[in-house]
């Protein structure tokens, strides 16, 4: 299974932190993913409040808003996992959908062995500069849980914070994840194999403990 | 709602028996139920996260819960706890593989247990279920929550002052599909003008248990010692009447109560027959009766408005409409049963003429209003405890920030704490003038929580 490979790789690239670097931590409150997928009854959804981890940047990267970012790679790192659990399977406006469901995702995604969903970034480059003071950075960022190319939007709202707002299109097969048809009362359902995964992320910075007297 | 299952003659031999089919078939109605896709169980679906829960009192309603929990795949029973050896050791034979304990101190400093149950005499609750939230557990706490309103509201606010646990009130309607089915048909008016609420307890049994020695005797037998007891009114009646005021959104302003020890004139001192009005305010009334000297229509409760009346008993509901009253549109496509004088509409959710009658009697201990309690109970104590693990991790010890993220999760539908504080108001204000045979009004700040 590919989640357990990357949680190996991220535990043995820990100690590369550059010494200038700003980090930034995950922060709650704001943070939203949501998993939007087919079947052949509904499309169906799935959401989740926690999103932990870290950020990293360097000296150089745009933290004012409206700021331009430089051409060319940034100088950036993300670690970023979501629990598996706290994904649950929601109507269309949010509201609970079944616990059964929730049920049967966690065990196509092996919850029990695999409690995280992890992300690591491998690249990001940069597609658009800000161009005003409320235009976000558009960065084209590459990760090891999504195979695909990813397209990150990331607005700088100030106060040294970042949000992250992104959007990945991902086939379940690719993690080795049959798409579920669990067998309930109606009849079979089938789920499609392409699901699209939606996320905000806050990162923000830590505030120096004050000196002590 | 039942707490007598095993004590004498019970509502499920009633309905094997097939006299209910019967006499609803003779009586002309429209069936109401909820489809049963969510229930809890089913050998082929995820089993869901297990959680190590413990029963403290475990007399014939604790072991009620322990054969309903042995039915539910989330729960993991590792203790029971009674203070009564030869209750305790029947009761981890109900439940293999746990442990009998006499204390529940041991239950509650053991770190591995994160859920209590709590089925204890009634005026027992406090202390445990105080000491349970504080030492972290998540709790449930049959009904009524308390027979004083000084403990109720002890509890409630022990219950209020832990957010990070889960504190949910034994009026396992709340919890109940079918209720919940019923909930958006009679708010939105189906049944006209609310005319009244009527809902009644007959059975023919003593409540006496007998026991080896007199002070066990006198302990078993709380529930007809007026000290201690709600009797009929809050020890049954809790759940009726609080499902009326769900339904009604409203809560009974003043209740007149009478009762006498008509039949069994043993020593007790409280009634084995009542009767009781609530009053909702413009002139819309509930009406509780509830005997132990004759057994006639078993129980059920009823609400009638101006365009139909319903009837809700076990997990099935009829509705009786008035000539008069305007067409809702599915009952056309609804089954139909021929009844006493009348041919009413049998009605289900996701069913029609045209589908075969998928409707089965509950089976013993499962998809019983208490069955979805205890595993909404359970599923809601996981969901808490990984939710906060996970957020902890995600976040560090940020207290606020975590209450916040919890009061957000979504929760299955269970009675609270508060629901559970002010449906013992009522049993005991209930109670106070059943004992009275007066009229008691219950001012709205009765209710709060202060």
């Amino acid at each position: 299974m590919k989640l357990g490979y990357i949680a190996l790789a991220l535990a043995a690239a820990l100690p590369l932190q550059a010494a200038d670097a700003i980090r930034l931590n995950s922060k709650p409150g704001s943070l939203k993913v949501r998993i939007e997928g087919t079947s052949n009854i509904h499309d169906w959804q799935v959401e989740g409040k926690l999103i932990g981890g870290f950020m990293e940047v360097g000296q150089n990267f745009p933290m004012e808003p409206g700021k331009a970012a430089e051409p060319g790679k940034a100088d950036a790192k993300v670690e970023a996992f979501i629990p598996v659990r706290s994904l649950r399977s929601v109507e269309k406006d949010g509201s609970p959908y079944s616990t059964k469901m929730d049920d049967v995702m966690y065990e196509k995604m092996r919850v029990t062995e695999f409690d995280r969903v992890h992300f690591r970034l491998q690249e990001m480059v940069l597609k658009e500069a800000s161009k005003a003071k409320d235009a976000p950075n558009v960065f084209d960022a590459k990760g090891e849980v999504v195979v695909a190319g990813v397209t990150n939007t990331i607005t700088l709202p100030g106060d040294g914070q970042l949000k992250i707002v992104g959007s990945i299109g991902l086939k379940m097969t690719d993690f080795k994840m049959e798409p579920p048809a669990p067998a309930i009362a109606m009849g079979i359902i089938k789920t499609g194999d392409p699901v699209t995964v939606k996320f905000e992320w806050l990162v923000v910075q830590k505030k120096a403990a004050a000196p002590a007297k | 709602m039942n707490e007598q299952y095993s004590l004498d003659f019970n509502r499920r031999d009633f309905l094997r028996s097939g006299s209910l089919a019967t006499l609803m078939t003779m009586l002309g109605g429209v069936e109401l139920i909820a489809q049963t896709t969510n229930a809890p169980g089913g050998a082929d679906k995820p089993k869901g996260p297990r959680v190590k829960v413990a029963v403290i009192g475990v007399g014939p309603w604790g072991r009620e819960i322990l054969n309903t929990l042995a039915r539910l795949p989330q729960a993991d029973v590792v203790a029971v706890c009674d203070t009564y050896a030869p209750m305790a050791k029947r009761g981890a034979t109900a439940a293999p593989g746990s442990t009998a304990v006499a204390d529940y101190k041991t239950i509650l400093e053991d770190k591995n247990i994160t859920a209590v149950i709590i089925a204890t005499p009634t005026h027992l609750h406090k202390d445990i279920a105080v000491e349970a939230l504080k030492a972290g557990k998540h709790v449930y706490c049959e009904a009524p929550l308390a027979h004083t309103l000084e403990d109720a509201r002890a509890i409630a606010q022990a219950a209020k002052a832990a957010p990070g646990l889960v504190f949910q009130s034994g009026l396992q309607l709340r919890s109940d599909p079918q209720r919940h089915f019923m909930l958006p048909f009679i708010r939105s008016g189906a049944l006209g003008k609310f005319v009244m609420a009527r809902a009644q307890y007959h059975r023919k049994q003593s409540w006496r248990q007998t026991s080896s020695s007199p002070e066990r005797e006198k302990a078993v037998n709380w529930r007809l010692d007026k000290e201690v007891s709600l009797g009929l009114a809050g020890e049954i009646g809790c759940h009726p009447i609080d499902q009326a005021t769900w339904y009604f959104n409203g809560l009974p302003k003043a209740v007149t109560g009478f009762g006498g020890i008509i039949l069994h004139q043993d020593g007790r001192t409280v009634p084995d027959t009542i009767q009781a009005v609530l009053e909702f305010g413009n002139g819309v009334n509930m009406i509780y009766d509830a005997t132990l000297a004759n057994s006639f229509d078993s129980e059920y409760e009823m609400l009638y408005g101006s365009d139909a009346a319903v009837m809700m008993r076990e997990s099935k509901a009829w509705m009786f409409k008035e000539v008069d009253s305007p067409l809702l549109g599915w009952e056309v496509y609804a089954k139909k049963e021929t009844f006493h004088k009348e041919t009413g509409i049998t009605l289900m959710a996701g069913a029609s003429k045209s589908s075969p009658d998928t409707v089965k009697e509950p089976e013993p201990f499962t998809n019983t209003p208490l069955s979805f309690a205890l595993g909404n109970f359970l599923r809601n104590a996981s969901d808490f405890s990984i939710a906060t693990k996970d957020f902890v991790d995600s976040f560090g010890d940020d207290a606020d920030a975590l209450k916040e993220h919890l009061s957000k999760l979504a929760r299955q539908p269970a009675a609270g704490y508060a629901e559970g504080y002010r449906s013992a108001v009522i049993a005991i204000k209930t109670n106070e003038a059943i004992m009275g045979a007066k009229r008691v009004e219950i001012k709205p700040e009765l209710y709060e929580l202060t």
